[in-house]
């Protein structure tokens, strides 16, 4: 029999949702339902946003939210409303050199099928640009909120170690805090 | 990087090039297949068991009918269809038939039974809620060691046995009796799931007025795929095309066809419309083809002084709910028995195999395949024997390996090795973690330490002959196409779809090496059945790199004989006399580019007057001889005694894979393969529980390695080129993750036995390390 709890779910009125991605106006219409990263693979066509777990483990589908990483299946799309989102489209225009991280995870085999790629290097981005002077430990603390089946993570190591440094950037602090120690 | 070569300017073979695929996916750019929805199409959603075990009785499907945006739901009755059947023909062999929608009976936890399609995925989940499934339960099949004590699975089969098979030397039973010592252990290797970051997705497409179906998935082998859709819904091979663009890793569950594909294929047919089905974590997690979970009995006779002279093993395979299609229930326990001996001098060998059907998802390749499987027993048992003759594991090996002067060394097990490094990777690999120095007993902090080094052949290349030396049937048939445009462009176009592995740089690499041009200049198209080549087998078993790059030297090697013609025609020289240099037909009369002898043979009418074919397109087969990379993977470990904590604290891998093609993609391979070989020794675990219910659901509870599981892992190539591949090329991307499970239990195994603990299975959970003699935690 049919457990009672499983109602059909009304079919809500789509919402409009008005944000900014990767610095131009965008609008979405989406259920209220919609994850972020749906909205954006969807609505937008921006698939570079991947969506691997859609319970927030992995990272493939994190993008820069009003200068935060997150993870675009865990955020609604009607959340995102106002916001300035940045995804991996935006870290470099199709026909600009790749972006100083995009680079050096070539450059370092820091990436094989691609596919949790574009979250590590979102979270890349946030990182260095909040950061400089980072040292192996802390970066992997950082990569171990991503998941990657392909490379083992040396080669991303290494990448955001070589970015670190060779991306000139204004605005990072030159003090870091050393985060907390975890297992 | 130790015995490679220097790539210089005229070689492009061997070079640390970085990799031409990667500038679309670092921008965001690939082409995935959820990326690329046909138009209009149907989102599909399935209604999946939650039984292990079940008669269905009924499904209805009326209220999903009726639910938003719901266009159809499909059952087993709406879709008839040819099942899918195991194609591999090793004699005993039972070969289960598997439905892409379960009809009469469910066998596994996630087993589909009914599919709906509807405009979005939210929307198909949202009705797939709604199916009625009515279920008899039946009683869940959950140990192998009991399962043909059950009913069968399948009411055909006289029992869930689908294999029996036993072997031996003539000398066996003799090598044992005269034996000094006999060491024995059982030991097993835990339920894996490949895990890809991408799950399995596909879309379909029917033509009606073509009759023609074009299909778009994540496979590993797309004329695979092709042959098995058109079988299954009774369509010419010709009318079904399969297109693959960027598959986001495979590692084995990809190769075969699943059943969702064809029913993907069938219900797009049967409704007219396209359909796409893009696999959540969960379904891949709980319904997709899970890898390894083998139980191996050995017995080793060893002489006073050491010497090994006869290995025995008994090897149970857990198959899962059907030997599957193009990966079989034998892809575990059958091909760990053939690589029992390893990379030791074992003169006597002996096996028997069983694989059983169980009422879990079925067994498909997960690379290294059962190799990993025997190799983790294997070591385990040397290090037993080792603790039990008092000797050093390590000295034990070097005793035992294969040394320089054995080679070419044919297995009892019927495999020849044609080259190889056995010592020398061994001495190298252990000198990298400085082995000699990691003492037993406790450290200052109380922790415990231990050393695992895991020397390894890899079966590797495989063609058929390769495939023969494992007794195993295997349609290897690989062709490829080189063509050069009027520009002097290159084109490869293979068979075998990229999961990550590169070829879009390194098969470059190889057409370059020949015309010794640029390998910017060469592009590798592959994915579309329609126009690639033949490759029956697609991209697995590590023979790519062997396979499609020998095939490409040898095409390669027709076109430059074809651009010779030309170029001997425009600079007055005997085609014989050319040579290339530089990307450059050479003469003693003067040269020519490549770009220039390209444009003349397409536009030159003189040309086309001298030469009546100045085609510049070769094809090339190739079913390469075998051969076996080897290599070795040492670890030190550190445990916790208090919480059964295991840190892998240094690692080190020597490989020798022959002629490297792209050093920097062989270390990713082995990075990525040793990573996953840590995960299969520590977190990974997709059992089930006694009720036959998977564990493991998701990322949160199959735990996969992170950056801080592991150690910067120190890597060197040693190159024994094969001596019967084209180009001496071996494969090599299933390597580390043979000989890393095993390195890693028989490190922890060396650190915790002061403590009285034995190591016996994979994954090594933390409450078995736990000192027994501290008391309870504070």
């Amino acid at each position: 029999m049919l457990p009672d709890h499983r109602l059909v779910r009304p079919a809500a009125d789509p919402v409009i949702v008005a944000l900014t991605v990767n610095g131009e106006p965008a609008r979405m219409t989406v259920e209220t339902r919609t994850s972020l990263a749906d909205a954006l693979r969807d609505e937008l066509g921006l698939t570079g946003t991947h969506v691997a777990c859609e319970q927030g483990v992995c990272g493939a589908c994190t993008v820069e939210v009003d200068g935060e990483a997150v993870r675009a299946c865990l955020l609604l799309a009607v959340q995102a409303e106002g916001a300035e989102v940045r995804t991996v489209e935006g870290l470099a225009a199709p026909d600009e050199p790749l972006h100083p991280i995009q680079q050096a995870f070539t450059d370092h085999h820091a990436l094989q099928c691609g596919f949790c790629t574009p979250g590590l290097l979102m979270t890349a981005h946030r990182l260095l640009t909040e950061r400089r002077g980072l040292d192996e430990h802390e970066v992997r603390t950082v990569v171990s909120g991503h998941l990657c089946r392909c490379t083992g993570y040396q080669g991303i190591v290494d990448a955001i170690l070589h970015a670190d440094r060779a991306w000139e950037r204004p605005d990072a602090p030159a003090a870091p805090t050393p985060p907390e120690e975890g297992p | 990087m130790v015995g490679v070569r220097d790539a210089d300017a005229s070689s492009s073979l061997g070079a640390r090039l970085p990799r031409f695929e990667d500038g679309p996916l670092v921008r965001g750019r690939g082409r995935f297949t959820a990326d690329v929805p046909p138009a209009r199409c149907l989102h599909a959603g399935f209604v999946r068991s939650p039984h292990p075990h079940a008669l269905v009785d009924g499904v209805d499907v009326a209220r999903a009918m009726s639910a938003p945006g719901v266009v159809s739901v499909l059952t087993a009755a709406d879709l008839p269809h040819i099942p899918l059947v195991d194609a591999v023909a090793v004699p005993g062999l039972v070969r289960t038939p598997q439905p892409a929608l379960a009809g009469e009976r469910v066998r596994f936890v996630g087993e589909a039974v009914a599919m709906v399609l509807a405009g979005s995925r939210a929307l198909a989940e949202d009705a797939a809620d709604l199916v009625e499934v009515r279920y008899a339960v039946l009683p869940p099949v959950v140990d192998p060691r009991t399962a043909t004590a059950l009913p069968p699975l399948d009411p055909t089969l006289s029992s869930n046995e689908v294999y029996r098979g036993e072997r031996a030397t003539p000398g066996l039973e003799a090598a044992f009796a005269a034996a000094d010592h006999v060491v024995e252990g059982t030991f097993s290797t835990g339920r894996l799931t490949a895990a890809p970051m991408e799950g399995r997705a596909c879309s379909a497409t029917f033509d009606p007025v073509a009759g023609a179906l074009t299909v778009r998935s994540s496979t590993q082998s797309p004329h695979l795929l092709q042959r098995k859709i058109a079988t299954c819904l009774g369509m010419d091979l010709a009318a079904v095309r399969v297109l693959v663009d960027d598959v986001g890793g495979g590692f084995g569950q990809k190769i075969p066809a699943s059943p969702e594909e064809v029913a993907v294929a069938l219900a797009a047919r049967a409704v007219g419309r396209p359909v796409l089905w893009v696999e959540d974590r969960r379904e891949n997690t709980v319904a997709g083809p899970q890898g390894k979970d083998q139980r191996v009995e050995l017995a080793l006779a060893l002489d006073a002084d050491g010497t090994f002279r006869a290995l025995r093993c008994d090897v149970l395979g857990d198959a899962g709910a059907y030997s599957f299609n193009s990966a079989s229930a034998l892809i575990e326990a059958y091909l760990a028995a053939g690589l029992l001996p390893g990379a030791y001098r074992i003169p006597e060998t002996g096996w028997r195999v069983r694989s059983v059907l169980t009422t879990k998802a079925p067994i498909a390749p997960y690379r290294g395949v059962g190799w990993t499987g025997g190799h983790t027993a294997r070591e385990l048992l040397i290090d037993r024997a080792a603790r039990l003759l008092g000797r050093d594991p390590l000295d034990l090996r070097r005793q035992n390996l294969i040394r320089p002067g054995d080679l070419p060394y044919t297995t009892p097990t019927g495999m020849t090795y044609d080259s190889g490094s056995h010592l020398a990777t061994i001495e190298r690999a252990a000198k990298l973690v400085d082995a000699a120095n990691v003492l037993p007993g406790p450290t200052a902090d109380g922790h415990y330490r231990g050393v695992g080094i895991s020397p390894y052949v890899e079966p590797s290349g495989w063609g058929s002959a390769g495939a023969a030396e494992s007794s195993w049937s295997f349609a290897s048939h690989d062709s490829v196409r080189v063509e050069m445009a009027a520009s002097g462009a290159v084109t490869a176009v293979v068979g075998t779809p990229s999961q990550g592995q590169g070829h879009a740089t390194s098969l470059a690499q190889v057409v370059a090496s020949v015309l010794t041009c640029d390998p910017r200049r060469v592009r590798v198209v592959t994915g579309d059945t329609a126009g690639t080549p033949l490759s029956t087998a697609g991209t697995r078993a590590s023979r790519v790199a062997t396979v499609i790059g020998g095939a490409l030297l040898h095409a390669t090697e027709r076109l430059a004989e074809k651009l010779a013609l030309v170029a001997g025609h425009l600079l007055g020289a005997d085609p014989g006399e050319i040579s290339f240099r530089d990307g450059r037909a050479v003469a003693p009369s003067g040269s020519v580019g490549l770009a220039e002898i390209a444009t003349a043979a397409v536009a030159d009418p003189a040309v086309r007057a001298a030469l009546p074919e100045p085609d510049l397109t070769a094809t090339a087969f190739y079913d390469p001889p075998a051969t076996y990379s080897n290599g070795c993977v040492a670890v030190v470990v550190d445990v916790d005694p208090g919480t059964g904590r295991v840190d892998v604290v240094d690692a080190a891998v020597v490989e020798d894979c022959g002629t490297v093609i792209n050093p920097m993609i062989v270390d990713g391979q082995t990075l990525g393969a040793f990573a996953q070989g840590v995960g299969a020794a520590l977190y990974e675990d997709a059992d089930h529980a006694a009720d036959g219910v998977p564990r493991a659901t998701s990322f949160a509870d199959y735990l996969l390695p992170t950056a801080r599981c592991l150690p910067r892992v120190a890597l060197e190539h040693l190159e024994s080129p094969a001596p019967h591949t084209r180009g001496g090329i071996k494969g090599m991307g299933e390597s580390a993750m043979i000989a890393t499970p095993g390195a890693v239990a028989c490190a922890v195994a060396a650190a915790v036995a002061p403590l009285g603990i034995t190591v016996t299975h994979t994954p090594i959970r933390p409450h078995e390390l736990v000192d027994p003699h501290r008391g309870p935690a504070r």
